[in-house]
């Protein structure tokens, strides 16, 4: 009897668990880290437009969207059509030496800093529900 | 909070290397000026061969009889000690942080095989202090520090834990992580953690005072 007490207790836990987790699950606009291989965290919280309209970075794209000829950066071009990962590789390559985790993490976290305001710690990007 | 947080995860990261480096050659300098002042005979009997033979021995898990006559302890001992450097050195999070200052990086540990040895090293932890205070021959010789210098070591893993878990006041207990994680790495050259860097010359201390002079093996 007692231990059919104790299974009946340990499914309710599990499908109120899952329920709550479940019920839970709230639509952040994250940016996509299936270019990783096996991710080992959540996907960085970002909304792309209210983020810039808030930052006042609406004006001028290539502060992320930058584009590079033979390692100079060229300004006022932008490169909005092309992911990160396209020129940013998950190892440095010769062509590239910023690997593409730095990448996202040099161009969020310094401005962060730079501002005072934005998440500059691991779980405030990579938030676990 | 940014600048506080850019200086606990920035700056004071390098501080407390250098206090911990510094300490460790000002401490090693400070016994080896003593044992030349005082007992400078000790080298009459020094041996490499011995000095070695001990190290390896008491390297080697299981091998000086004293370690089989109290497995439990030892074995918790031995993974403990292995993990308190794997662990830091080889978390993902703290391999990512360096690359980014330093443009280097090696092999990380998934995060949640971390996760699982983190629980280890805090119920380790948990054992020690429970062995003293229930085994009557390790209470006699136990003092409130031990449990002082027992929880400081916890508190990186456990601060750790749960703002990885992210379960409450994540900022909070990130900022706690960073400075218990300092606090301990400045500590240990002046404190009892300094047994990590004596070890080795008390076995060889011991091992050629056995070789030499006893002529008995030390373990
Ligand atoms: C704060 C940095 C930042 C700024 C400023 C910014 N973006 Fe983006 N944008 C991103 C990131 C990060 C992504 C996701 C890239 C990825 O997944 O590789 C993205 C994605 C995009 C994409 C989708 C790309 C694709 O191929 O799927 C478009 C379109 C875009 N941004 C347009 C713009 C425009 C237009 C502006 C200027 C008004 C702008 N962005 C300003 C960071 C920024
Ligand atoms: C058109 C190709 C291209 C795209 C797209 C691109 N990058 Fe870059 N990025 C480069 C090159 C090339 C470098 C220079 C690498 C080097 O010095 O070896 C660079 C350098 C960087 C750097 C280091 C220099 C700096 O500006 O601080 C960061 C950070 C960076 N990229 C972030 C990003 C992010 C984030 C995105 C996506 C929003 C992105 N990049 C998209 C080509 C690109
Ligand atoms: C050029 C500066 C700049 C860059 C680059 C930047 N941010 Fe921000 N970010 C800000 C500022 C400023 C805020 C604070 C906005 C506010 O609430 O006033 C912010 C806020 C945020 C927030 C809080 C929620 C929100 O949307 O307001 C998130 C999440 C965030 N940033 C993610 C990112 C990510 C991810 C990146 C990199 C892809 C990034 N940011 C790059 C300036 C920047
Ligand atoms: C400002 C926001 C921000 C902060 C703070 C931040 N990250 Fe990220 N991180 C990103 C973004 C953006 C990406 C790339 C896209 C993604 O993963 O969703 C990323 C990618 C990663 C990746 C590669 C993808 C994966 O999940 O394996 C790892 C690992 C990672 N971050 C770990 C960390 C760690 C550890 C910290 C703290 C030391 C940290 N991040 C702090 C924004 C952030």
């Amino acid at each position: 009897m007692k231990l059919k007490k104790c299974i009946y207790i340990v499914i309710t836990i599990l499908f109120v668990t899952a329920f709550y987790t479940y019920s839970q699950e709230d639509s952040h606009p994250t940016i996509d880290n299936t270019v990783f291989e096996n991710p080992q965290r959540t996907q960085a919280l970002f909304d792309h437009d209210s983020h810039n309209e808030k930052a006042e970075l609406e004006d001028d794209c290539s502060i992320c969207h930058h584009v590079y000829e033979n390692k100079k950066l060229i300004k006022d071009e932008s490169s909005e059509d092309s992911l990160c990962s396209e020129c940013h590789f998950l190892k440095a390559t010769p062509e590239n030496s910023v690997p593409l985790r730095m990448a996202f993490h040099n161009r969020c976290k310094e401005c962060h800093f730079e501002s005072n305001k934005g998440p500059v710690l691991c779980g405030e990007c990579h938030i676990r529900k | 909070m940014h600048a506080f947080i850019n200086f606990i995860m920035g700056p004071m990261v390098w501080i407390s290397f250098l206090i911990f480096f510094l300490g460790v050659i000002f401490r090693l300098y400070k016994m080896f000026r003593l044992v030349n002042k005082t007992e400078n005979f000790i080298y009459s009997y020094m041996s490499w061969k011995y000095s070695l033979r001990s190290i390896f021995a008491w390297l080697t898990p299981f091998l000086p009889v004293s370690t089989r006559k109290r497995p439990v302890f030892w074995g918790v001992s031995y993974v403990f000690h292995v993990l308190l450097f794997l662990l830091p050195i080889f978390l993902l999070s703290h391999v990512v942080l360096f690359e980014e200052s330093m443009q280097w990086s090696w092999f990380s540990l998934s995060d949640s095989v971390a996760d699982i040895l983190t629980i280890f090293v805090i119920l380790a932890l948990i054992f020690f202090a429970i062995r003293r205070i229930t085994i009557p021959e390790v209470k006699f010789l136990t003092r409130m520090s031990d449990f002082l210098f027992i929880l400081i070591a916890a508190l990186p893993f456990i601060t750790g834990f749960l703002a990885y878990h992210q379960f409450f006041a994540y900022q909070y207990l990130l900022i706690a992580h960073v400075i218990s994680g300092e606090l301990m790495l400045i500590l240990i050259p002046f404190t009892r953690f300094f047994h990590m860097f004596m070890a080795p010359f008390t076995r060889a201390y011991m091992g050629s005072e056995f070789g030499n002079v006893r002529h008995a093996k030390d373990w």
